[in-house]
């Protein structure tokens, strides 16, 4: 069993070390095997909504950099972990880069989710477990609250949880989250 | 005279910008006489370097109105880099200007506008870490259409909304008492079901690929696919 556990490089506070040291522990325990990966916005450009990943190279951007390493390491783990600051209540600038470009994992189409809402369809039959962890330093409440609606009202296979004291909690949250592929429900 | 600065933030490249549209709307209802009026293209100021001097020109607004299109939810990585870079400007340079009054206008391809609410929460945040007011926010589904069909009956309605939403903002920009004013949502109403709409867009992305000598076969293709 593979894990993927992503940092920021810009965002290394002290609040991220302890958070990225408990989470390896963790994933260590479990057994996994685990790869670090540490993006740096130098090497990591924004999605430019061209929509090449759809229509002119399916499956895959067209921007050459790192994306296309980090789309292979996501794709084929079981478990990616995702340690982003909390930035305005969202992700930190090369945080939503990663996540803008994950749209070549997809598939162009409309379709309706049982709650009415539109998404476009999987493009894979199964995707690796996501976790997202928020984190960071005097973060008011209405912030938190918005990191985790931004993804939990929108995206049904991807969890989220916000690391704070007790830091204990992050441990008994990760232990209930079932570690590992998931069907395409995205 | 007070200065409203206007930005727009679609990442898109050589192709006319749903955002700009919308904020160009937007900004023509604002009265000229009473506001002098500066557009900033983020896209343009990261390729032009130009970054320093649009800071310098959002650290002068008295008003910011914010277009952009909702990426995953929220705003895209682009906008996302340049108010966080914007922000550190802002605080760093120990500038405190009073009353700043922020909106945004955010529009999608989905049918339903309100998906956009978390993104217009964002901006609000960002208001609230430089300072600043946050009044409102236009949020719109099916953005593209709007344009497209501009024209088509079916359209009258939405069209009429979003002119009536713009002059609200014009209007609670030039108002000095504020009271609490509610976000705009603008769909549109389509004169067939959802899935024919659903239907024709789908089609769209085939005919578009075929133009790039692809199959209707090829977008499925499943290149990091190693353990399935």
């Amino acid at each position: 069993m593979k894990a993927l556990l992503i940092s920021d490089q810009e965002y290394m506070t002290r609040t991220y070390q302890g958070l990225n040291d408990l989470t390896g522990k963790f994933l260590k325990q479990k057994g996994f095997e685990l790869e670090l990966m540490e993006l740096s916005a130098e090497n990591l450009t924004f999605c430019k909504g061209c929509f090449g990943c759809w229509i002119k190279k399916p499956g895959e951007c067209v921007i050459n950099d790192r994306m296309t390493q980090i789309n292979r390491s996501i794709m084929n783990s079981d478990v990616v972990i995702y340690l982003s600051p909390i930035i305005f209540g969202q992700f930190s600038p090369t945080f939503k880069n990663v996540i803008d470009r994950g749209l070549p994992n997809m598939l162009p189409f409309f379709e309706t989710r049982p709650d009415g809402s539109t998404m476009h369809p999987p493009r894979y039959d199964t995707y690796p477990g996501q976790i997202i962890i928020g984190y960071g330093e005097e973060t008011s409440e209405e912030d938190k609250q918005l990191f985790i609606d931004v993804t939990k009202k929108h995206r049904r296979s991807i969890e989220v949880l916000i690391y704070q004291e007790p830091t204990e909690n992050t441990i008994m949250a990760l232990n209930k989250m079932e570690l590992g592929r998931l069907g395409g429900l995205l | 005279m007070k200065n409203v600065v206007l930005v727009s933030a679609s990442p898109k490249i050589n192709e006319q910008s749903v955002s700009r549209k919308f904020l160009e709307m937007a900004g023509s209802e604002i009265n000229s006489d009473l506001f002098s009026k500066t557009f900033i293209d983020v896209r343009k100021s990261f390729l032009t370097h130009n970054l320093t001097e649009d800071f310098e020109t959002l650290a002068r607004a008295d008003i910011i109105i914010i277009s952009f299109p909702l990426y995953y939810f929220c705003m895209p990585g682009m906008l996302t880099r340049f108010l966080v870079d914007y922000h550190n400007y802002y605080t760093s340079s120990g500038i405190a200007k009073k009353n700043v009054k922020i909106y945004t206008i955010v529009n999608c391809g989905f049918p339903e506008p309100e998906i956009n609410l978390e993104a217009v929460r964002i901006i609000k945040s960002f208001s609230q870490h430089l300072d600043a007011e946050f009044r409102f926010g236009v949020l719109i589904g099916g953005g593209a259409m709007m344009f497209a069909a501009k024209d088509a009956p079916f359209m009258k309605k939405a069209v009429q909304k979003l002119k009536s939403a713009f002059s609200s903002m014009a209007a609670d920009i030039q108002h000095k008492n504020s009271t609490t004013t509610d976000s705009i949502y603008i769909g549109v109403n389509f004169p067939f079901s959802r899935h024919l709409y659903f239907f024709m867009g789908n089609k769209g992305w085939i005919t578009m690929a075929h133009k790039n000598k692809l199959h209707k076969k090829d977008l499925y293709k499943k290149p990091y696919q190693l353990n399935e």
